[in-house]
């Protein structure tokens, strides 16, 4: 049976993880379709890649939920932000609902490894029919979460870690060419990320005959997922006035530099398993330490931490040891995991294998995110409280709303409406006080 | 056994007090040390030195082992001095044990843990951390990281009597950082003024969950107590506790409430009603992985009328016990543990 999918997300990264996906499960005779929700910024180096490799629709979630062409697919994938992805599920349902349509399976998953604050990720992702995760590390770690939990039944499959088709073997040999992975917030402070480029610099004037490219996560007007005052490029510049020849800014796409590339070096970037997809070979900067924060710790198991500083040179980098494979296992860079477990589970799911029943997300003593926490979610149940006249249950979602977002006089406005005792002077107050808009 | 606890914060300190009385009625001697962190806020039984001074001491030779309670750069510090004063001197190290002296969870936990990794022995509450830790060291050189779960014993969780207040109580504990804008506090204030103001035979009071300045002028702006304030208008029944010490409080509560604060957790031992208000949802910055599986989240909304909560509210005991609270002999266990060591 050839699975239908389609693929909603929005900013930069999510839309990556949706191509490898849509390209994994094209490979394995899935057909995929991929909606890039508009958002200002978006690169469009990104947006054009996916159009070249399948179907690109580009529509908000609004339009796309009332496109009768959703019914064509089996199941859909979401890769948006916490609160999106929960108000994509909770409004999903309702439409189906409405139109008096079938529930197709929600899968969703992790945009590339995730180094924090896993527990607030899953909270908003419970109630999904699948959480696509990482490796037997996520595996764990949610294992621990939902122990002694209502939620245990909550399902999930592990797809691993590579993005990429293998490299074919190359006879031509590797350029001498480190590729710096450039992460926006790690290290997030301005001192931090002088201090990265000085040990860049040291290492590529020690290294003459490499080259040194650092590759931004973005160009300077684009935006990605976390919003950053100062520009990498600044930082060169501020950090060192006249780099060396050989240490320079590259935005060729990575998958390109990677596989003409010898070394890749990042702090705690995904990158690091395209890296291994492409032969390229990679190192972890350990001059940092193992950091929370940095996002290090992950990669304390991989064999791959080196310091820079202390490096000779490259060619000395270069002679390093290769990754642990029980660490590449447990973190799911491995054959195991892949994109086919995704469609194993999905085809499980519409033969019946599995109780097909939705994740109940609503227990005395227990709040997840996912269950209709996301502010709009709150303001779209006031507003339909309200044209039920039950203004005390309108009420109670704005006064959690407001709490959410207090600085939104919008929902301030419609608080002090709905609970004015008058009617006469109600219905007047919702008459001039927004509601959400749709 | 000579022991030696050493701690810096208001938290380490508080906890490592605990654990002093704890192990001294095993028959342990125990000395506390730390840097005095000001003239008002010395303390009589802690002996004040430096850390620096304190790592290189030739005191720390006359006890058995050394427990370090010291948040991360400052246990960095202590750990390179001691090696290093004790190479130089021709000895040994003495024995280190150490741990999160809160009871952390999720990314907090591994932040906490990563600097105290490779001391003798990690002493850790519950089951709970006890996976946490094997999850974050599985593969690594640390994996065979000696450890050992000693309960909650870095909060006042021992049995207590009956003290409880003649009128009833609800003790909301307020976390001075938490939400982080004063808007969302101002806003967070008025909803328990409602609170208040539709409960008026209970009296209501905001607990500070760590000691803030005598001086209220001095109290941050994100606390529910500088709401409180500047009210013009509070509700009769709504009043602050005491500044320094959420202790007294909690023992009088009949009910107690707040966001994430640990404090939470002693009230849940005690078998006492308590709310984790769940508005803000699971936030990591809010401490709210820790509480997921308590059982006793809720929207404050929902916790009308108080007298509800009288009679539910209650954690789930298999979530309370595999955060530590089922190990009674802590302290027994971490002897046990020192000796074997020590040989």
């Amino acid at each position: 049976m050839t699975l239908k999918l389609l693929l909603v997300a929005d900013s930069d990264s999510q839309l990556l993880a949706c191509q490898a996906l849509a390209d994994a499960v094209r490979a394995l005779g899935g057909a995929v379709t991929v909606n890039a929700i508009p958002k200002p910024g978006t690169p469009a180096g990104v947006l054009g890649a996916l159009e070249r490799s399948g179907p690109l629709w580009a529509m908000s979630t609004t339009r796309l939920l009332a496109d009768p062409r959703l019914e064509g697919f089996d199941a859909i994938g979401v890769y948006l932000t916490g609160s999106k992805l929960a108000e994509f599920r909770s409004t999903y349902r309702l439409s189906r609902q409405r139109q008096r349509q079938p529930l197709r399976p929600l899968f969703c998953g992790f945009n590339g490894v995730v180094l924090e604050r896993f527990e607030e990720a899953i909270a908003w992702r419970l109630g999904y029919d699948l959480i696509c995760l990482n490796g037997p590390r996520d595996q764990a770690r949610l294992d621990l979460l939902l122990r002694h939990t209502p939620f245990q039944a909550q399902r999930s499959v592990i797809t691993g870690l590579a993005r990429n088709r293998p490299a074919p073997a190359s006879s031509k040999a590797r350029e001498r060419i480190l590729v710096f992975a450039e992460q926006v917030v790690m290290p997030a402070a301005p001192h931090e990320r002088r201090r990265l480029v000085q040990m860049l610099a040291r290492l590529a004037r020690r290294s003459p005959d490499w080259q040194v490219l650092i590759k931004p996560r973005v160009a300077a007007h684009e935006t990605t997922f976390h919003a950053v005052d100062t520009h990498i490029s600044a930082t060169l510049r501020e950090a060192l006035g006249s780099p060396p020849a050989n240490l320079q800014l590259s935005y060729e796409p990575l998958p390109q530099l990677l596989q003409r590339s010898r070394l890749l070096a990042t702090v705690s970037s995904t990158a690091l398993f395209d890296a291994l997809d492409f032969g390229c070979r990679p190192v972890v900067v350990a001059d940092f330490g193992l950091r929370q924060d940095l996002g290090t710790p992950f990669f304390a198991a991989s064999g791959l931490l080196r310091s820079l500083d202390a490096s000779e040179d490259l060619d000395a980098l270069e002679q390093g040891s290769d990754a642990d494979p029980a660490w590449l296992h447990w973190v799911g860079y491995h054959p195991e995991f892949s994109a086919a477990n995704l469609l194993r589970a999905l085809t499980d799911l519409a033969g019946g294998v599995h109780d097909s029943a939705p994740l109940q997300l609503s227990h005395p003593g227990y709040v997840v995110n996912a269950a209709d926490l996301s502010t709009n979610q709150l303001r779209r149940g006031a507003e339909a409280a309200i044209r039920c006249r039950d203004y005390d249950e309108a009420a109670r979602l704005l006064e959690i709303a407001q709490l959410h977002r207090p600085d939104n006089r919008n929902i301030g406005r419609r608080l002090a409406a709905v609970r004015q005792r008058n009617r006469l002077l109600r219905r007047l107050a919702l008459l001039v006080t927004p509601g959400l808009r749709a | 056994m000579k022991l030696a606890l050493i701690a810096g914060c208001v938290a380490g300190r508080r906890a490592c007090r605990l654990l002093s009385e704890a192990l001294h009625r095993c028959g342990s001697t125990v000395t506390l040390i730390g840097p005095a962190p000001d003239e008002a806020a010395a303390e009589p039984d802690w002996l004040p030195l430096p850390l620096p001074q304190l790592a290189a001491s030739e005191l720390l030779d006359h006890v058995d082992a050394v427990g370090v309670f010291l948040d991360g750069e400052s246990l960095r510090q202590f750990r390179r001095i001691h090696g290093q004063a004790a190479a130089l001197r021709g000895r040994s190290p003495r024995p280190l044990f150490s741990g999160p002296f809160r009871p952390l969870y999720g990314d907090a936990l591994a932040a906490d843990l990563l600097p105290r990794l490779g001391v003798d022995l990690l002493c850790l509450q519950g089951e709970a951390q006890l996976a946490e830790l094997n999850w974050l060291v599985q593969g690594t050189p640390q994996a065979q990281q000696a450890c050992e779960a000693i309960g909650l014993w870095c909060l006042p969780t021992a049995p207590i009597g009956h003290s409880i207040s003649q009128e009833p109580l609800l003790v909301v504990l307020d976390q001075p950082e938490i939400p982080p804008s004063p808007f969302a506090n101002g806003v967070l204030y008025e909803r328990l003024c409602a609170v208040a103001r539709a409960s008026p035979h209970w009296q209501v009071r905001l607990q500070c969950d760590q000691p803030l300045p005598p001086d209220p002028q001095q109290w941050p702006q994100t606390s529910l107590g500088w709401h409180h304030l500047q009210s013009s208008r509070p509700p009769a029944n709504l009043q602050l506790g005491d500044h320094a010490d959420p202790l007294p409080g909690l023992i009088q509560a009949r009910v107690c409430m707040g966001i994430g604060s640990d404090w939470l957790l002693p009230p849940m031992v005690w078998g006492k009603p308590t709310v984790v208000l769940g508005d803000y949802g699971i936030r990591t910055a809010f401490n709210g992985p820790l509480f997921f599986g308590s059982g006793v989240m809720r929207r404050l909304m929902d916790c009308l009328p108080l007298d509800a909560l009288l009679n539910s509210s209650r954690p789930d005991p298999t979530w309370l016990a595999w955060r530590g609270w089922s190990i009674v002999d802590g302290p027994q266990r971490l002897l046990r543990r020192l000796e074997a060591l020590i040989g």
